[in-house]
């Protein structure tokens, strides 16, 4: 859009504002996606002082003294079974959670926007191809997959992260290639041919942003799927090992004692909850955000 | 004087599964440096497949360009490397496209999408891109603080500017529109071609008009080329065309016309359909409709034949129409 500037003679220039600007602008007016973003910039913010500043295991571990106690003054997540302030776990475990999830998601998408694009734009033989490998990774459940790879590779944090990412290109392939699709054939790809373009960027400049309201939200519905698939994984305990803090491992422990001390379970849960929401607010708002012809 | 664009018995078929459509079937036409020849014909004619040829953008599979030889500015398009032919799609041959709805992409502001064809072919910075693209904006009519808004904010008629703009911001010698008007309502379909034949006669250019409209022709071109099944049927000046009808299929189209200075009178239509594509009659394809067919039409095909000056026509029963 453009923004009126009245210079010193009175006469009104006109400037654009970038792609991005734009979209900040509105994703502003947007409550929901706002306190999504707060909450996560207030999760990452702790969790990199915390890392930086105490250090896990002097800090947490060793301070231990009281087991089960529930939430008060002094620890108000309360304590576990090992008498470790359920606080400081939540805030430590975002980082493996979020990191766990952001990283596999960004390969998944990177990798199925790739061959999606391939798949959707070129058609016929490699298309099918393609599709055919992505139909098997989508029939098998992401945690055989996982399962599978965890054992082949042995467990540690790499290996989930490349499990996980295994399971969700899929979803990001059918879709880019699916909006492609419908894309593809429109008269501004040919005019773009026409205008003397090069294929690759048409792909790039042309077909690719007309389908990125579909694949931003299934990006951020992704992410929050993999903080729980991560945390199911934890639980099952092929995923990240004890004492690490994550989430979903928290869950784990605390199943035992949940009918003594629930709070064991209710705050990792709760974390894993306000996250996946924070997510999904924040991916409703963007694609509103940047889709032009919703602007009002 | 000296040609911009020759055709030469240009063949181009569509290998489909069910069959092959012959599109174009040995066409040759000429355009000479500053002046605008239109294209007419009924819908499947091969309008469009001939402009797509031009830029040697036939959809591959299918299209096949099976024969003929296309010469624009002496460089023969249909041998050219792929680079060689991005540089010349939009630097020497523009074309504008017939739905302005969609030859736009709805997610890229319109300036910058003039500003694209700059950055590629003159190697500018896309600022100083962007500056050249608001000139060109209002040189087709519209005020450069329209240059940020996206597609869905144009009307139909600023779009089909905005196409313009396009076409025109690299300077072509040529420029290829195809049904620029179709789209639109008929009082901007009078500005629209105004502006277009204003902005050829200025930055003199050469224009192919491909239309189904003959009054458009009328207002715009030199010289006018009847297209039917894939062959030209009959070219020549406007004057040759408008007031001495050589072809049957031709003075069918007129006689399809309302005429201000008879009415009331009834319209004559060509009878049937335009044939099937994949199973084109022996001898002259117009035969089947023709009013004034007779035994050789329906062996032998016609070719071009000088009638006067720069006329030609393509019937076996050559200057029967006169009498």
């Amino acid at each position: 859009m453009k923004q009126a500037k009245k210079t010193i003679d009175g006469e009104v220039v006109y400037r654009g504002r970038s792609m991005g600007q734009e979209t900040w602008r509105r994703l502003k007016k947007n409550k929901g996606a706002m306190i999504g973003i707060a909450f996560l910039i207030l999760l990452i913010l702790a969790t990199t002082i915390a890392n930086f500043v105490y250090d896990y295991d002097t800090d947490i571990i060793a301070m231990s003294r009281d087991r089960f106690l529930a939430p008060c003054k002094d620890h108000i997540f309360g304590t576990d079974n090992m008498g470790r302030d359920i606080f400081a776990r939540v805030i430590y475990g975002a980082k493996y959670s979020l990191f766990i999830s952001l990283g596999s998601t960004a390969i998944g998408l990177l990798v199925g926007l790739f061959l999606g694009a391939l798949a959707g734009y070129y058609g016929g033989l490699i298309d099918n191809v393609i599709m055919r490998l992505t139909d098997i990774f989508y029939s098998i459940p992401y945690i055989m997959i996982a399962v599978v790879v965890v054992s082949l590779l042995g467990t540690s944090t790499m290996s989930l992260l490349f499990a996980m990412a295994l399971g969700t290109f899929s979803a990001f392939a059918r879709i880019t290639r699916a909006s492609i699709m419908t894309v593809r054939d429109q008269e501004f790809i040919e005019a773009g041919y026409a205008m003397g373009l090069p294929t690759w960027k048409i792909i790039i400049k042309h077909v690719l942003p007309n389908c990125l309201s579909p694949i931003i939200v299934q990006t951020t519905l992704k992410v929050g799927a993999n903080i729980i698939s991560a945390s199911s994984l934890s639980f099952l305990g092929v995923g990240v090992t004890p004492p690490t803090p994550e989430w979903g491992a928290m869950l784990s422990d605390g199943r035992s004692y949940i009918r003594s001390s629930g709070w064991m379970c209710l705050f990792p849960g709760l974390a894993i909850m306000f996250t996946v929401l924070a997510l999904n607010l924040l991916g409703d708002g963007l694609r509103d955000a940047m889709d032009p012809k919703l602007k009002k | 004087m000296e040609n911009v664009l020759e055709v030469k018995d240009l063949v181009v078929r569509y290998e489909t599964d069910d069959g092959v459509v012959y599109a174009i079937n040995g066409l040759s036409f000429s355009i000479e440096r500053e002046r605008t020849l239109g294209l007419v014909g009924e819908t499947g004619a091969g309008k469009t497949t001939t402009a797509m040829s031009i830029l040697n953008l036939v959809p591959d599979p299918p299209g096949v360009i099976a024969g003929g030889s296309i010469t624009l500015d002496g460089k023969d398009v249909l041998s050219m490397s792929e680079k060689e032919l991005e540089k010349m799609r939009g630097n020497d041959v523009a074309m504008i496209f017939q739905d302005p709805m969609t030859a736009l992409n709805p997610v890229i502001a319109v300036g910058r999408q003039i500003a694209e064809s700059l950055v590629i072919h003159e190697k500018i910075s896309s600022d100083k891109a962007m500056e050249r693209a608001k000139g060109m904006l209002e040189m087709v009519g519209i005020s450069a603080s329209r240059s940020y808004d996206y597609p869905h904010q144009l009307s139909g008629g600023m779009k089909q500017r905005v196409v313009i703009a396009i076409a025109l911001a690299c300077h072509p010698t040529f420029l290829i529109a195809d049904e620029p008007t179709t789209a639109l309502d008929v009082t901007i379909q009078a500005q629209v071609l105004a502006l277009i034949k204003n902005l050829i006669d200025n930055n003199h250019m050469s224009m192919l008009l491909i239309t189904h409209d003959l009054g458009v022709v009328a207002e715009v071109c030199d010289d006018v080329a009847v297209m039917y099944a894939g062959r030209i049927v009959e070219i020549g000046t406007a004057d040759d065309i408008f007031n001495h009808t050589g072809h049957p299929y031709t003075e069918g189209l007129f006689n399809s016309l309302p005429n201000l200075k008879q009415k009331g009178e009834d319209l004559i239509p060509i009878k049937g359909l335009m044939p099937d594509p994949m199973r084109l009659p022996e001898g002259c394809s117009f035969s089947p409709r023709c009013p004034y067919k007779t035994e050789v039409c329906n062996s032998s095909c016609p070719s071009l034949q000088l009638v006067e000056g720069k006329h030609y026509v393509a019937c076996s029963r050559l200057g029967f129409l006169k009498k």
